[in-house]
């Protein structure tokens, strides 16, 4: 008897600091729709020959905004499905982690886009362009680690993918071989869109996996 | 059965409403108090009282701050919160523990 109610009171504070402190909403189809968007971007981006320096940062920047709507619509449906409210505790602490580094991320764009010189194919832009590409990525990574204190704890390894990463092709430079406009577009598909993809089937199976327990 | 860990538990925590409090505040920095009646589903009356008791205790410290003009009361555990917190899982996992079928 004494064994129960020691169990279930055991159960009641593992369930109320889960709800408290975890993140909750099943990350796997937002992780997929992104991965999906930026390998569809990176393809597009070739095809297409965005090439010069503002078209780079305005088409990645609007990329990356259907991308965040579409996961806030996916995160609502999930909420609504659940009969649980959108703009929940975590999901708030959430937003507010990820928030410096994605608000860091934009105004480094827009500082680039605003000074962008006349000639849109100089080299000096072309650098700037991969610069651009690989802050974005390390301060993706720097949202996703902050985010991981109030998710699941791969959520931070994958932050430190993207830094590590980030930082690791800064220190390698840029190759010889690479044209850079594609180059600038490789490091976005691979970082927003492979690794993104890669990441929704691993959480896929092993959310589904929780969920069956 | 050795009785001494039920005997230790603390009777401030113990408490239902009390421990779905603590247990919350333990998980996150801190919580508003609208956050807490929230998830909890208590009244504002009923979770007062408990924030009462568990303040006079010493575990729980309540800010009052202002957030877009309107008043924010902000709830956390205190070190002894937390320490008496921690305490309580382990004697219940001990009772737990002493109780399984060998």
């Amino acid at each position: 008897m004494e064994t129960n109610w020691a169990a279930e009171h055991l159960q009641v504070i593992r369930t109320l600091m889960e709800r408290s402190a975890v993140y909750r909403r099943a990350l796997a189809p937002v992780m997929t729709l992104n991965g999906a968007m930026g390998t569809g971007a990176a393809l597009a981006g070739w095809v297409l020959k965005i090439s010069s320096l503002r078209a780079f940062i305005l088409f990645w920047a609007c990329v990356g905004a259907l991308a965040v709507a579409g996961s806030f619509l996916l995160v609502r449906r999930q909420a609504l499905k659940e009969s649980e409210p959108f703009w929940s505790p975590p999901t708030r602490r959430i937003t507010q982690a990820m928030l410096p580094a994605l608000v860091a991320g934009f105004i480094v764009g827009a500082v680039v886009w605003a000074r962008v010189v006349s000639a849109p194919e100089s080299l000096d832009n072309m650098l700037l362009m991969l610069w651009l590409a690989l802050s974005w990525v390390v301060l993706y990574g720097c949202a996703f680690h902050a985010a991981g204190f109030f998710m699941p704890r791969g959520m931070r390894i994958f932050g430190w993918a993207f830094i590590l990463g980030g930082c690791g092709l800064f220190a390698l430079g840029i190759p010889d071989w690479a044209d850079r406009f594609v180059y600038a577009h490789g490091i976005m598909g691979f970082f927003f869109g492979v690794l993104h993809l890669a990441y929704g089937v691993y959480l896929y199976f092993t959310e589904q996996r929780k969920n069956e327990m | 059965m050795n009785p001494e860990p039920f005997l230790q538990l603390d009777r401030v925590i113990h408490e239902k409403g009390r421990l779905g409090i603590m247990s919350m505040l333990a998980a996150s920095p801190e919580l508003s108090f609208t956050e807490l009646r929230d998830a909890l589903e208590m009244t504002d009356g009923n979770l007062t009282s408990h924030m009462r008791t568990l303040q006079e205790a010493g575990y729980v410290s309540v800010s009052k701050s202002y957030e877009n003009n309107r008043p924010l009361t902000t709830c956390s555990l205190t070190p002894a919160g937390k320490k008496a917190f921690a305490n309580y899982v382990n004697l219940l996992e001990q009772i737990v523990q002493q109780n399984k079928p060998k």
